[in-house]
């Protein structure tokens, strides 16, 4: 064992208490995290290298889902395999993805399993732990499924979340929402067209100019009828790039639209496009006008 | 800015045709202006824990070439593709969630041995095909992969799967990998690829997670897609995708993120046919749901 002198192991432990607190405010270094998340969960171990990929590294890492990180703020992610010593493998990967909105964000698009109660918000299904903490969205992925590896897939998701700091505030624009008929839990927030599409197709082009500067909420509504109506609020820079995405939308989407753009769609729902600053709302799916003009005149928007 | 393709062509029923991935197929219609794609399936190729059957898969193999290119069998159907003396690549996925199987690997390289090439002669090979001798050699080529959602691109295809053959790979992601058609034209391909194999043993028909897998969405379809044209072979994957994401996950998600990569590997570079019209589809084998 190496001998240190005294003024350097106090700087030591300084430097150590010092990324305890940086990370438990939730700003602190991944790297960090291979001191303290468990090497040995249940039967799993520690299978080989901890590893971090940043935006320009990540795409050796994972092939197919990459962009899906790229399009929001994603710093790197922390990532160790688990195995047993029957072969089979769990991967936990813990993203910085620089805010708790944009955590959240990349949580919100891809919601399809019941709450697993770890962390701000969780599903787990399938052999898949997804939640958000903070500024850090967490997966813990298995190979193989049974009972004794959704308990550890659960026990590691509980052991990692302490380790993430804080809870952070979600998007501000989903206060924006009318909370009548909405469907919290498939509300998904995001920037880009990609994502758009993943979660409702609306066109093979960007025909809404999204991009990195573009907040989106895409909210699920109940209507009344079998069916569900969709609203999408982007925020935009400013008041003309909002009215300029209006336009273009409203020219590939739906022509036929009036200057109130609003249009009956081949299935027999509206699709409604309405501008107010830099806010552009479109409802897809509504039963009717009257509904469509409804939601929108409800939408909780900021004075600026 | 392209003709968009948005959620009302969807609703008015046209994406297909948009796409390339029509409904229109027909079973064994004849015609010799049709570039022709084979659907071979057989319902005794995977057991209940989808393990390969690798004997029937090779029947399977076969089956398809020989209806292809009108041959006897399989192994006269290679050697009109390839011919003694040359260096083949087989360009494979080795994507650690679904792969392309060991075992059609290895059917193809019989039947190229069968053909006259030499074993040695034959690389296999998916992230270093750029810099591989026996691809960088290569006189023909022969593409092969599972069928798969993309998350970017839409579908995961014989199309996509040439990407590693690019300088840049990343720098054919913009617009949802709109340009993979372009790497067809590059001097390590152009012209060289005598087979494209889309394996729809386990196709997997939509993505979630960290790396776009779960094995909730992959199914026993039990079939491969081959044909000459990959253009033509992404565009009936393509459909049977369209076809199992309707079935399970509902009308409103029958389309993954649009893979106009297809369409503009026609339209644009001109290196198939995406044309439903211009598609014949030949089924052979088990037809319980088969879905296109």
């Amino acid at each position: 064992m190496k001998v240190m002198n005294g003024s350097r192991a106090l700087g030591g432990v300084a430097a150590g208490l010092l990324a305890a607190l940086t990370l438990s405010m939730g700003g602190g270094e991944l790297r960090d995290l291979s001191d303290r998340v468990p090497r040995e969960v249940g039967a799993f171990a520690a299978a080989g290298e901890d590893r971090t990929y940043d935006r320009k590294t990540l795409y050796d890492y994972m092939n197919g889902g990459a962009e899906v990180y790229l399009a929001f703020d994603f710093r790197e992610v922390w990532t160790r395999p688990y195995a047993d010593p029957g072969g089979r493998e769990l991967a936990l990967d813990v993203y910085d993805m620089g805010s708790p909105a944009e955590a959240f964000g990349v949580f919100s698009c891809d919601r399809e399993d019941p709450e697993a109660g770890i962390g701000q918000a969780s599903e787990y299904g399938f052999g898949l732990l997804r939640f958000w903490q903070g500024k850090f969205f967490v997966t813990v992925t298995a190979s193989d499924e049974g009972e004794d590896v959704d308990e550890v897939i659960l026990e590691l998701g509980r052991e990692v979340v302490k380790h993430l700091g804080p809870p952070g505030d979600g998007p501000d624009m989903l206060a924006f929402l009318p909370a009548d008929g909405l469907r919290p839990d498939r509300t998904s927030y995001f920037h880009s067209s990609i994502n758009l599409n993943n979660r409702f197709f609306v066109s093979s082009e960007n025909i809404l100019r999204l991009d990195r500067a573009a907040d989106c909420v895409f909210a699920e509504y109940e209507t009344g009828t079998e069916e569900e109506a969709f609203l999408l609020l982007v925020r935009y820079p400013d008041d003309g790039k909002a009215g300029s995405a209006r336009g273009s939308f409203l020219a590939a989407y739906a022509p036929e639209a009036g200057e109130e753009g609003l249009a009956r769609t081949e299935d027999g729902t509206w699709v409604f496009a309405s501008r107010t600053g830099r806010f552009l709302a479109v409802v897809f799916q509504s039963p009717s006008p009257e509904w469509a003009r409804r939601l929108v005149s409800s939408l909780r928007l900021p004075e600026k | 800015m392209n003709r968009s393709v948005t959620r009302r062509d969807f609703l008015k029923g046209t994406t297909s045709a948009l796409l390339g991935a029509s409904l229109a197929f027909g079973r064994e219609r004849e015609s010799a202006a049709k570039t022709r794609v084979v659907l071979v399936r057989r319902r005794d190729v995977l057991d209940e824990d989808s393990r390969i059957d690798a004997d029937v898969l090779q029947d399977m193999l076969d089956e398809a070439a020989a209806r292809l290119l009108d041959q006897p069998d399989g192994a006269s159907a290679f050697r009109t593709l390839v011919k003694p003396g040359e260096t083949v690549g087989i360009k494979t996925n080795v994507w650690s969630y679904l792969p392309t199987p060991p075992e059609l690997e290895a059917a193809i390289k019989r039947r190229l041995v069968d053909a006259g090439i030499e074993a040695e002669k034959i690389g296999l090979d998916d992230h270093t095909v750029r810099t591989n001798p026996l691809f960088v050699n290569a006189t023909s080529l022969i593409n092969v992969r599972p069928c798969r959602t993309h998350y970017l691109a839409g579908m995961s295809g014989c199309l996509k799967n040439y990407i590693m053959f690019a300088e840049s790979q990343e720098a054919l992601h913009p617009d949802s990998c709109a340009d993979l058609g372009a790497v067809f034209k590059l001097p390590q391909v152009r012209g060289k690829t005598r087979l494209n194999i889309l394996c729809v043993l386990t196709p997997q028909f939509h993505g979630r997670g960290p790396h776009h897998f779960s094995r909730r969405y992959v199914w026993s379809y039990k079939g491969l897609l081959v044909g000459r044209d990959p253009v033509a072979v992404d565009a009936v994957g393509l459909r049977l995708i369209m076809a199992k994401r309707r079935e399970v996950l509902g009308k409103a998600q029958e389309l993954p993120p649009v893979p106009k990569h297809i369409q503009l590997a026609d339209t644009r570079h001109g290196i198939g046919t995406s044309d439903p019209e211009a598609i014949e589809l030949v089924k052979l084998g088990w037809d319980e749901d088969i879905l296109i």
